[in-house]
């Protein structure tokens, strides 16, 4: 009778989460099942849940120059990232192995506060400075920035994955002589690369994600998809199943490179402080 | 050149077997410092010299003259705008802040226990915090808070036979503080997971043997330990959400009005719109000092606590 009863209370546990789980992301599913209807569709009231689901408006939206924010949007994010990683990964590597602790401490305090510090400080002064150098509305500007706003953050993330690498491993591998450059890229890196392939895709998914720089900076010629969002929405009529298929396309590579390194989000976004 | 090799590694035989062990010889972070220092340092110098003048892009006939503090005096007593952006920031950060906070909590504790399908579930209740700002944005203002075509006023109206609410319209800083607790209650969630692997079982298990009831479990024995957790997923969280401006941008553009104008918000308006360089620089720049300030308070906020609990678990 009490184990009936306790699995009847487990029973209503579980569908209580998986309602409240639901209900909770109800607003990205919406907007999914959303670009999948005709524009008539969207605007039914009440909101259709059966329907035949078209590619129409996918289309539609792949055809009012999707391919050209693409392009933007993936050189910024890819390029700065690599740039970020280039730089990055080795002063990492020098924080943990080759410093004295306050040295590598007084450092991290000057990269976090680089990070932390409110973008809105520094917009108008790169503003003037990229129109000095011909950089205004170009994709190398937003690769600029969202370098210095990565690199932070690859910096914290290698450091943390570099303190978990047993310096008894890099002390036998420098008995058997191996130089600065192999302990870094034989040993240590490949050791963490885990973890480095996540910060790497959390500084994609940063730079993807920028609305900011991107809005100031490259507003008018080289604009990125979250650009793209908000010149679908200036028009006074929204087009509903446009702009959902908008949306879930922008989102879709986002939310699987931050599923895929989900394990490591805590990690990198507190700095390295909570594991 | 083998010779060059072979003499390092003697030098590094020799000095790795010393205590330290570590070979100081740390020029590789210099290429990133340097980056850095020309991307944010040199700018927000530039920045400095720029608040203390008059410059505006649209009237370049007038120069940029200096004006010493005058743009900051202006902001502080004349600017009606100033005040209140200051207000609404405060609000979001706050609101967002709690009701993430307390979602993520809620959140966290029911994908802790051991349910069919606990890990998927993760998963997917990590989507809002990957989801693209501006898109959003853009969910909630078309497809759930539009008084005509959003699902909530349709629910409201329909099902409860309420009157509809124009969330944007009438309630606009809790629509966005919504969007803002929204986006970060994932973060808040995987936070909390982390710090409840950690907790000791044997506590939970004595607090179980001496009949706490779930409520009491939770406040008296699991949230003690998450202190750390807590401390720095509240640090984070009010240095991201100050930055919020996609989704202001996109659902409100600071209005109705300035009723959800922030200061990262009103900057962009004072130099974009506006083109007053030396008056949004020195809000740039009030916007560092505020950043500086509040972090600075919570983590001697967040020191002085642990004291305490270390204090108090002293005989």
């Amino acid at each position: 009778m009490r184990s009936r009863r306790r699995w009847g209370m487990r029973a209503m546990a579980t569908g209580g989460t998986y309602f409240a789980i639901l209900l909770f992301v109800f607003p990205v599913l919406w907007m999914v099942v959303t670009g999948f209807k005709t524009e008539r569709q969207a605007y039914t009231m009440p909101p259709l849940l059966w329907f035949r689901p078209t590619l129409a408006e996918f289309r539609l939206a792949l055809a009012s120059g999707f391919g050209t924010y693409l392009s933007h949007s993936v050189e910024a994010s890819l390029v700065s990232t690599a740039i970020a990683v280039v730089l990055g990964v080795p002063a990492a590597y020098a924080m943990v192995f080759r410093m004295r602790a306050k040295q590598s401490n007084n450092l991290l305090f000057f990269v976090l506060s680089t990070r932390f510090m409110p973008f809105a400080a520094i917009i108008v002064p790169l503003y003037v400075i990229f129109t000095k150098l011909h950089l205004l509305d170009t994709i190398p500007a937003l690769i600029l920035v969202y370098t210095a706003m990565n690199l932070p953050l690859i910096i914290w993330m290698g450091r943390s994955y570099f303190m978990d690498v047993p310096a008894e491993t890099l002390e036998a591998a420098r008995l058997d002589g191996a130089n600065l450059w192999q302990e870094m890229f034989r040993i240590a890196a490949p050791l963490s690369r885990s973890g480095l392939t996540a910060s790497a895709l959390l500084a994609i998914i940063f730079a993807w994600n920028d609305f900011f720089f991107a809005v100031n900076l490259t507003y008018t010629h080289s604009p990125t998809l979250p650009i793209m969002v908000s010149s679908f929405m200036s028009n006074e009529n929204v087009f509903l199943a446009k702009v959902s298929g908008l949306g879930t396309l922008i989102v879709v590579v986002p939310v699987a490179l931050g599923l895929y390194a989900q394990r490591h989000l805590v990690r990198g976004l507190s700095a390295g402080a909570l594991k | 050149m083998a010779r060059i090799s072979g003499a390092q590694a003697t030098v590094s035989v020799r000095r790795s077997s010393s205590p330290t062990a570590r070979r100081p010889r740390p020029w590789l972070h210099i290429p990133a410092v340097a980056y850095l220092v020309l991307l944010t340092q040199v700018p927000f110098l530039y920045a400095i010299w720029l608040s203390l003048h008059s410059w505006n892009l649209l009237e370049p006939y007038l120069g940029k003259p200096f004006v010493g503090l005058h743009n900051f005096a202006f902001e502080l007593f004349s600017d009606p705008t100033f005040w209140p952006a200051l207000g609404h920031t405060a609000e979001l950060v706050v609101g967002a802040l709690a009701a993430a906070l307390i979602a993520g909590t809620l959140l966290a504790l029911l994908l802790d226990r051991p349910i069919p399908g606990r890990g998927i579930l993760r998963l997917v209740a990590l989507i809002p915090f990957l989801v693209t700002p501006s898109v959003n944005a853009l969910i909630w203002k078309n497809l759930i808070l539009s008084p005509s075509f959003g699902v909530v006023d349709w629910f409201l109206g329909t099902v409860l036979h309420l009157p509809p609410v124009a969330w944007l319209a009438n309630l606009p800083l809790f629509s966005v503080v919504m969007m803002t607790a929204w986006q970060w209650t994932p973060f808040f969630m995987l936070v909390v997971l982390a710090g409840l692997q950690t907790v000791s079982d044997e506590i939970v298990e004595a607090g179980k043997v001496d009949g706490a009831r779930p409520t009491q479990m939770f406040f008296r024995v699991v949230l003690p330990q998450l202190g750390k957790y807590y401390e720095v997923a509240i640090l984070l969280g009010t240095i991201f959400i100050f930055q919020t401006f996609g989704k202001i941008f996109i659902a409100t553009s600071g209005g109705p009005g300035i009723a959800t104008t922030t200061l990262p918000y009103y900057t962009y308006q004072v130099a974009f719109q506006d083109w007053e360089v030396g008056q949004a620089a020195a809000l740039g720049i009030f916007g560092v000092a505020l950043a500086i300030v509040v972090a600075r308070l919570m983590v001697q906020l967040f020191a002085s606590q642990g004291e305490g609990e270390t204090a108090d678990a002293l005989p």
